[in-house]
């Protein structure tokens, strides 16, 4: 007999998503063949060759197992016959390791990746071993951790009962680093019986798991005991860690590596796109959780927020953006809500009519949309027509969408030519840049452009296309700011083209000798006002002092030590003067987006200037001591990016939902018109947007809500565009169901803008506070959900999506913006931080506020081509450096590059290109490839990461180990994981919230 | 004595209608009818009359000796002059959603305090219109 191998499923069944044994939906069996008590046959075909090689390649754990946790599991008293059993007798003879109840980690983690995996239990068993031989702990506790631990539990059998101990040589190799402890010992025990692995005999029979209500629902093969069924819910219901101490001993009962770290990085919940196909990706479109709560009550009991991070114009997953014109009819809409047709709405009538899917009104199909229904009430055309079998869709705007002709994309360039933009190098970098990027600009050829630069006065520049050389004006009035031209200082750039090139060419030797210190931002951004308010467009001011002249001056402020630590903390972090958020809001009213890049070496309120592009749809970009030569590439970069990326321009975006749920509160760059309208000057691939919700009714009537969000804009060629994005979530009733559908990415982004936002009304300590609170309160709940039933003593339980969820806020918590106090980090660097963190997208965030650490050394000596994949991301503490090795954080913003102090010192200088003795000061050295192997392997890794996210550039800043204090705030206080000036460290933390989550 | 109560009734019909037209832009914007920035500078432009108007009638109070008056009317008083020094008398046109209903519940409380005196006044007046006739 061939058994069924209905096992073979889910390996596909969630691509790109790291193998878990919880993942509810992978794993669905079809009934067991050998009825409940036998499960796992399939796993072994009769008269295969030995088990461990016919087991393999249809389980679906086959990938998750040699990384796997130890998710050993103490089988209960009656399975003891199967222990000693043949393989081929014994359904559970391939029972992977890690589905235990309790298995107490997700798969993937193999946190100390710089021990290779033991060799993989099942081809190195011989087959006649019981079930249990075959979970080894796929890599080494720490030693101190392995100390035989007496099972605080009841009775445990033997270990050696039922497992056979491994051979010594499949252990890896002993950590280096800072830690290096001795051997263990006691091999037995640390293999048979992990850390933080608690006897699970202490459980009752579970009893019927709470019921779920979402369709998704998988049953999970894989439970052991007769009473299988009812476990089976329990299994994909929680994970939990241990936190139990043994009694008498020091050590605290968590098993550091154990613990859950995001090493992938972001997960996009693209299982979603199984139940709602319909639905537009989740690259723009994620909910906190998938589940809408039915009731008031229910969302009372769900802790964290609700809401949704949307990024309209990401680079979408699979290629271009189908584009529909409807021609005359116009573009079909709900009479009522405005709802544009989408792969949700229904057709009635024969087809005459359609029913908008969110305020369920009955409307007319055009004549001449009309199309005949199956007989399933299906169009015939729904395949042909994208804006009714995809959920992102862009229509092409009539001119009833249009307040005027579409704007041609502008630039203009406000640029503080004063001493120190002069000194730094600034301006050739900028005006080398702008020239390298006037080919790219978008809109050609109806591209604008226009610059004005200014220290104690006024300097316009006349580009008219007769003239051979650009006309400047000096204007030294102040405080009633005129232009002295009508027009030609904003012109068309391909008449002028050679004018605005000789002007670029002659700006920095045109200030060369200035030596202004004064610099007049104020009265310079009114007069780009006067220039640009016709049109609109982007102003990017390059600001390299604080404006000290006109209207709009300011105070030096930020060293103001008295104000930390009380009431008047915050102050210091929101606009002093309210000039500029006046400024902005005029900008807004006409389509002017400002970035702000900010060159200081000393304090320049970013707060106050980065207010301007808050409100603008704009961005901060933060070079602090700009030098030209250090960081003259990443602001070219950064520089040409956001000149030539897509931008849509004078754009509004509205986010629709069903009845019964109400947007409320918007995070992000942009400036809301009404109380639901975001208005956004110009908006690019770049910007993330997140919003929360709240239920108007205590009970909600529907079983789906639909979303739907539209960005109206002008794309750089002119044409007036809608992008349209429709997602459908279930309602459920079921807090349980919340939180499996949970999307940690989402909520981490939510929380991370809400304490950027609390950071502004309230000191930092309290921002803090409340994110633990929030993550407590929710862990609560969610013990309460199944503590009752299934009495968990000494553990932090968990739901599956959420499981880094705890490692995420304490990440928030030491991010940038919210690190510390006065003098962990500059008011400034937090302020651009904060800035950042408002409008960067779920994976870049994520990324900021966990940095992927990788181990260099390795790789250099590893093929070229093969880097990419040999790089492993690492936790991040202190543990995982080796003082023998190069090390590389990567937060999106910079490399630290961190050399231990036992490298070969040839090395070192190979890489670095200077011999290292006689180049004591590494904050000036450049990273640039050299002629050796070492260094273009070196700077292949470098381009690898960077060509991973074109959006940013990341610079390069070298430090040694034990250089003081460099090391520290450059790469100390970026390992999130460990205990740095009063914060705690991943395991306190757990340990923390586990016993706030207990009382 | 009458010319004073006049004079307090005429000042407390006048906050009284401007606040109400404070309340009303505020309504307008929250129902899309007007957009931030004409509704802010609307606001804006009546917010400091309506300062000075409510000094003054404090100040009339007490000039005229009426200390439970003054007493009613003086905590409004001290509550635009901290506003004030916090700069928080203006509304923020960029932050106007969010702090819609602050900006709104402090001007309904206002309003409130506003329509006690204004019947507190008018019985005084006509208090006064009769103790005069009687005399």
């Amino acid at each position: 007999m061939q058994p069924p191998m209905g096992n073979e499923r889910p390996p596909s069944a969630t691509p790109g998503r790291p193998v878990s044994a919880f993942v509810p939906g992978a794993g669905l069996a079809p009934p067991p063949p050998f009825g409940a008590a036998a499960p796992r046959a399939p796993f072994v075909p009769p008269g295969a060759p030995p088990p461990q090689v016919a087991a393999f390649p249809a389980a679906p754990f086959a990938a998750a197992a040699p990384a796997a946790v130890p998710g050993y599991r103490g089988p209960p008293p009656q399975q003891g016959p199967f222990g000693a059993g043949p393989p081929q007798q014994g359904p559970f003879a391939s029972r992977p390791p890690p589905q235990g109840p309790f298995a107490s980690a997700p798969s993937q983690q193999s946190p100390f990746a710089t021990a290779p995996p033991p060799q993989s239990p099942f081809s190195s068993a011989p087959p006649p071993q019981g079930p249990f031989a075959s979970a080894p702990p796929p890599f080494r506790p720490p030693p101190s951790l392995a100390q035989p631990q007496s099972p605080t539990g009841s009775a445990m059998a033997p270990p050696s009962a039922y497992v056979r101990p491994p051979s010594i040589q499949s252990q890896p190799p002993p950590m280096q680093g800072y830690y290096s402890g001795p051997p263990p010992a006691n091999t037995q025990f640390q293999m048979s019986r992990p850390a933080f692995q608690q006897p699970v005999q202490t459980m009752p029979p579970p009893p019927m798991g709470p019921s779920a209500t979402f369709g998704n629902q998988a049953a999970y093969p894989i439970t052991g005991p007769p009473t299988g069924a009812t476990l089976q819910s329990l299994v994909e219901d929680f994970q939990s860690l241990s936190v139990s101490s043994a009694p008498g001993s020091l050590d605290p009962g968590v098993d550091v590596k154990g613990l859950p770290r995001p090493l992938d990085g972001d997960e996009e919940p693209v299982k979603v796109l199984e139940a709602f196909p319909l639905n537009c990706h989740p690259r723009f479109f994620r909910l906190t959780t998938h589940a809408i709560p039915a009731s008031q009550s229910l969302v009372s009991r769900w802790h964290l927020p609700l809401g949704v991070v949307v990024h309209p114009l990401a680079e979408s997953p699979d290629g271009e953006v189908p584009v529909v014109n409807f021609g005359t009819a116009g573009v079909i809409r709900c009479r009522r809500c405005r709802t544009y047709v989408n792969p949700y709405a229904t057709f009635t009538d024969a087809g005459r009519k359609w029913r908008c899917n969110l305020c369920t009104l009955l409307n007319d199909v055009p004549g001449e949309y009309f199309c005949a229904l199956d007989a399933s009430g299906r169009r015939y055309d729904t395949d042909q027509r994208p804006e009714l079998s995809k959920g992102t869709i862009e229509f092409v705007a009539p001119t009833e969408y249009m307040v005027r002709p579409p704007m041609p994309p502008s630039y203009f360039f406000l640029i503080d030519v004063s001493v120190s933009a002069v000194r730094s190098g600034l301006l050739e970098v900028v005006a080398k840049t702008i020239k390298s990027c006037l080919d790219d600009l978008p809109g050609f050829p109806r591209t604008q452009i226009g610059f004005l630069t200014f220290d104690s006065t006024l300097h316009f520049h006349n580009f008219k296309s007769s003239l051979s050389q650009p006309q400047m004006m000096v204007v030294a009035d102040l405080d009633d700011v005129f232009l002295p031209l009508p027009d030609d200082l904003l012109v068309n750039l391909v008449d002028s083209r050679h004018v605005v090139e000789s002007f670029l060419d002659s700006l920095p030797n045109m200030f060369q000798d200035n030596v202004n210190v004064e610099s007049a931002l104020g009265p310079a951004l009114k007069a780009a006002f006067m220039v640009m308010g016709q049109i609109g467009g982007k102003l990017l001011v390059f600001q390299s002092t604080l404006p000290s002249l006109g209207i709009g001056r300011l105070r030096l402020r930020g060293d103001d030590v008295r104000a930390y630590g009380t009431d008047k903390e915050h102050t210091l972090r929101v606009p002093e003067d309210t000039f500029y958020k006046q400024m902005a809001a005029e900008f807004t009213k006409n389509q002017i987006a400002v970035d702000i890049f900010s060159f200081s070496d000393k304090y320049c309120d970013i707060a106050s200037l980065g207010s301007l592009a808050k409100y603008t749809g704009g961005q901060v970009y933060y070079y602090p001591s700009f030098q030209a030569v250090t960081h003259g590439n990443k602001l070219k970069h950064e520089l040409s990016r956001d000149l030539t990326r897509e931008t849509a321009w004078e754009s509004v975006m509205r986010i629709r939902c069903g009845k019964g749920v109400r947007f409320t509160t918007y995070h992000g760059h942009f400036m809301l018109r009404s109380t639901d309208l975001l208005a956004l000057p110009a908006v690019d691939s770049d910007k993330a947007f997140a919003m929360q919700f709240s239920l108007e009714e205590t009970l909600m009537t529907t079983q789906t809500v639909y979303f739907q969000l539209a960005l109206l804009y002008t794309s750089s060629s002119g044409e007036r565009r809608i992008r349209v994005h429709t997602a459908a979530a279930p309602v459920v009733t079921d807090l349980s169901e919340m939180y499996r559908q949970a999307d940690t990415g989402a909520i981490v982004s939510l929380l991370s803008r809400i304490a950027v936002e609390n950071s502004l009304s309230d000191k930092l300590d309290s921002v803090r506070q409340q994110l633990q609170l929030k993550l407590v309160r929710s862990l609560k709940e969610y013990r309460n959900l199944y503590a009752v039933q299934h009495r968990i003593g000494g553990r932090l339980i968990y739901p599956e999506s959420l499981r880094f969820l705890p490692l995420y806020i304490l990440s928030i918590c030491k991010c940038l913006a919210l690190r510390g106090g006065y003098a962990d980090v500059s008011l400034d660097e937090r302020c651009a931080a904060g800035f950042s963190m408002m409008i960067l997208p779920v994976k870049r965030l994520l990324n900021f506020i966990y940095p992927s650490l990788y181990r260099v050394d390795e790789v250099l000596v590893t093929e070229p081509d093969r880097i990419n994949g040999s790089l492993k991301r690492l936790p991040l503490t202190l543990q995982c450096l080796d003082t023998g090795g190069i090390y590389l954080l990567d937060d999106g913003f910079t490399f630290i590059v961190w050399l231990g102090r036992m490298l070969a010192p040839e090395l070192v200088n190979n890489i670095l290109g200077v011999s290292l003795a006689n180049f004591p000061d590494l904050s000036k050295i450049q990273l640039r490839e050299c002629d050796n192997e070492y260094s273009r392997n070196f700077m292949k890794v470098v381009r690898t990461l960077r060509e991973k996210d074109p959006s940013c550039y990341q610079l390069s800043r070298v430090v040694r180990q034990g250089e003081q204090p460099r090391e520290g705030f450059l790469l100390l206080s970026n390992l999130v994981e460990d205990q740095i000036a009063g914060t705690s460290s991943y395991m306190d933390w757990i340990l923390q919230i586990h016993r706030q989550t207990q009382s | 004595m009458v010319f004073v109560w006049l004079t307090a009734f005429f000042l407390i019909v006048a906050l009284i209608v401007l606040v109400i037209y404070q309340l009303m832009c505020l309504a307008d914007l929250e129902f899309d009818y007007i957009n931030p920035f004409d509704s802010s500078s609307r606001i804006n432009k009546v917010v400091m009359p309506e300062f000075v108007l409510q000094a003054a009638l404090t100040v009339l109070f007490l000039l005229s000796g009426h200390w439970a008056m003054f007493l009613l009317s003086a905590p409004i008083v001290y509550y635009n002059y901290t506003l004030y020094e916090r700069r928080q008398h203006l509304v923020d046109v960029t932050e106007i959603f969010n702090h819609l209903g602050r900006e709104k519940k402090r001007r309904i409380f206002k309003i409130v305090g506003l329509i006690i005196l204004l019947f507190l006044s008018l019985f005084w007046m006509i208090w006064s219109v009769l103790l005069e006739e009687d005399e």
